[in-house]
């Protein structure tokens, strides 16, 4: 401990006396890692698993069922035809089975004397999408008929509707009807939104309201998301009996044998419609799970993946860099190396004293990087501005660019530092 | 105290073999003074380097206060050099920007002793050196004599068993190397046994012993008469 302390009084003193050069390399050092580091902020967002807990067994439902020859359909499609989603709802294989579509409508409290009406962007669903996805509840829970005039509403609508309260009970208008809230979530955060991580939308907020598919159905609330279709329709609800392909399912299944009996299910129902010919495609029905899913959306956009990279090697050529001027100033210091050597330092006691230097240059470092590196990710963001909200500078990321900085620096002194500890004795001291 | 035996030394180049001590002998019992004298480039550097654990040899054996350095790890022949090795540089080697305190406190640094024991060895060291008040002051502001004096001390604090003394008045003015000579002859008088390296025959002569090293060897060992005042004010004033 007492010469730990000793090693920080020198480093302390060699960081006062060449105050130009540490600035100088812990600058070259902080701009590395703050480029990483903000890199890493959004790369962490791309790449993170929205639900850890059971992401390898929720599964989103592919299949291939489109009535006509198609040459640009070569694969099972995630959007599937009203039918083809009750299909899968019935069957009782999966823990939790759900169908949705996004959709949007205005509302407004009908206790309220202003007639303004909040835009909600809307998940027309079934009851199971609230324990398939994690939704987390702040009060009530989800409806439980899948025809009646009853929605969940997220914690900004709920903000904005009824201030913040329990609003359990309370109605809303929505086009003319009036609906009972059931159930209020708490904020909500789904990274990627894996639910709907299609047409670009895996980095969009959660939803404001959550409604019965049967009930948005019947009101005819528009399609908000891709759709194809063989026949034309007018209305939302003109969809159950026709060919219009919008709809998403998820299923819940908890182990292989269960996926290999649901992945025979839906495989025996498209063989039943082959049979009859309403498909001409072999069968090739696909059940992604939830990192598969996002994978095969290509959600980690490429051009930060290439970003990622270089600023990997733009790390690299700062510690370069730091270590060229550290070999310098060890270079210059021989002199005090080896008067040190000579009056009983060993060589260990002198690549301790570089350590420790090396460790406080690292929390210098750290400190300005975390500072640039929330600079720079402000930047960053105005490329990928749908990635505005959710990426950040939390606790976890900025003790990573503490660890990434020290050790950096750490590097960046590793062979300056065998070469000072091992340089010949005899030859630097008169 | 000090016993090498047949030691040799060697540089080699890609084409050059350069024999910087051959066949070395050099016995030093405790308490005494020796003089190394020789011509540059004789070895007396390399004899000082491979004295003090400063650098290797090649061949021979060396003793030093009872223990054979040879193949000692580079912690041990460090220990030996903190414990029983002082050193004094021609060029007096105080870290400039280092107070009289801390320069002279670091080699006690790498001793592991507490700060009470390390305070009372530079005390008695300054003591020892005539500079006890001069503790706070830079180098820089100090004379070269007083600068020397303080390397003196930063050799003392660590009570080693030798002092190995490289040319230590060649910086200096007449006066002051005479000031710097008489405080080693006191310490050789009370007690400590000192090696110094001199190109000035003066001053050697102002030594009992003197060993000339010529061609890597010692050539002539030399007692002188007791040392007197004479043959000292003789050594200083030339």
């Amino acid at each position: 401990m007492d010469m730990f302390l000793y090693y920080l009084k020198l480093s302390k003193h060699n960081l006062k006396r060449h105050k130009l050069f540490f600035t100088l390399m812990i600058t070259t050092l902080a701009v590395g890692v703050a480029v990483l580091l903000a890199n890493l902020a959004i790369l962490r967002v791309m790449t993170s698993d929205p639900i850890p807990e059971k992401s390898d067994k929720i599964f989103s439902v592919n299949m291939n069922a489109w009535p006509e020859k198609d040459e640009n359909i070569s694969e099972s499609l995630h959007i599937l035809r009203y039918r083809d989603a009750m299909h899968i709802l019935k069957s009782n294989i999966p823990t939790f089975s759900i169908a949705h579509y996004a959709s949007q409508v205005y509302a407004r409290n009908i206790e309220s004397k202003s007639l303004t009406r909040f835009s909600a962007e809307t998940r027309a669903t079934t009851s199971d999408f609230f324990e398939l996805t994690n939704a987390p509840f702040a009060f009530g829970g989800t409806w439980n008929n899948e025809n009646s005039n009853d929605v969940v509403i997220g914690a900004d609508l709920n903000q904005k509707l009824f201030g913040g309260i329990n609003s359990v009970g309370k109605t809303i208008e929505i086009g003319k009807q009036i609906f009972r809230v059931v159930g209020v979530l708490k904020p909500w955060n789904l990274k990627p939104l894996f639910y709907h991580a299609t047409e670009r939308r895996a980095f969009n907020k959660t939803d404001d309201l959550y409604a019965p598919l049967e009930t948005a159905l019947t009101y005819n609330w528009g399609i908000s998301a891709r759709t194809s279709s063989t026949e034309s329709f007018s209305d939302a609800s003109d969809t159950r009996a026709k060919n219009v392909f919008y709809m998403q399912a998820f299923v819940q299944l908890e182990n292989a044998q269960q996926k290999a009996q649901f992945q025979n299910y839906i495989d025996s129902y498209s063989q039943s419609l082959k049979d009859s010919g309403e498909h001409p495609f072999p069968i090739n029905n696909k059940l992604y799970d939830v990192n598969q899913w996002l994978d095969k959306n290509k959600v980690v956009d490429q051009k930060i993946l290439a970003f990622a990279l270089a600023t990997v090697l733009f790390l690299a050529v700062c510690i370069f860099n730091a270590s060229s001027l550290l070999l310098a100033r060890y270079h210059s210091a021989k002199f005090e190396t080896g008067l040190r050597r000579a009056v009983g330092a060993s060589k260990k006691n002198i690549f301790y004293q570089g350590a420790v230097e090396s460790l406080i240059i690292g929390s210098c470092c750290a400190v300005l990087a975390i500072i640039l590196g929330w600079a720079f990710l402000k930047f960053s963001l105005t490329l990928f501005p749908y990635l505005n909200d959710i990426a950040s500078f939390d606790a976890k990321l900025m003790l990573l660019g503490i660890v990434i900085a020290v050790s950096t620096s750490f590097i960046s002194a590793l062979y300056p530092l065998i070469q000072a500890s091992n340089s010949s004795l005899s030859a630097q001291i008169k | 105290m000090l016993n090498m035996q047949s030691i040799s030394r060697i540089f080699k180049t890609d084409t050059i073999k350069t024999h910087a001590l051959r066949d070395f002998n050099l016995n030093v019992k405790p308490g005494e003074f020796v003089s190394v004298t020789g011509p540059s480039g004789s070895g007396k550097s390399t004899f000082l380097n491979v004295a003090g654990l400063l650098d290797g040899f090649d061949g021979g054996s060396y003793e030093l206060d009872g223990v054979n350095v040879k193949g000692l790890k580079d912690d041990e022949l460090s220990r030996l050099r903190n414990e029983k090795i002082g050193f004094i540089f021609q060029s007096y080697n105080l870290i400039p920007d280092f107070n009289i305190f801390d320069n002279i406190d670091m080699p006690l640094r790498y001793r592991g002793f507490s700060a009470k024991e390390r305070k009372r060895r530079i005390e008695n060291a300054l003591e020892q050196v005539g500079l006890a008040s001069r503790h706070k002051y830079l180098p820089s502001q100090l004379s070269g004599g007083q600068q020397q004096r303080i390397a003196i001390a930063r050799a003392l604090a660590g009570e080693p068993k030798i002092l190995l003394a490289d040319e230590p008045t060649g910086n200096l003015d007449s006066l002051m190397a005479r000031q710097v000579m008489e405080l080693l002859h006191t310490l050789n008088e009370q007690g400590s046994t000192i090696i110094m390296v001199t190109h000035d025959p003066d001053q050697a002569r102002s030594i009992k012993r003197n060993v000339q090293v010529i061609d890597g060897q010692i050539t002539d060992m030399s007692i002188y008469a007791p040392l007197n005042n004479v043959a000292l004010n003789k050594a200083h004033t030339a």
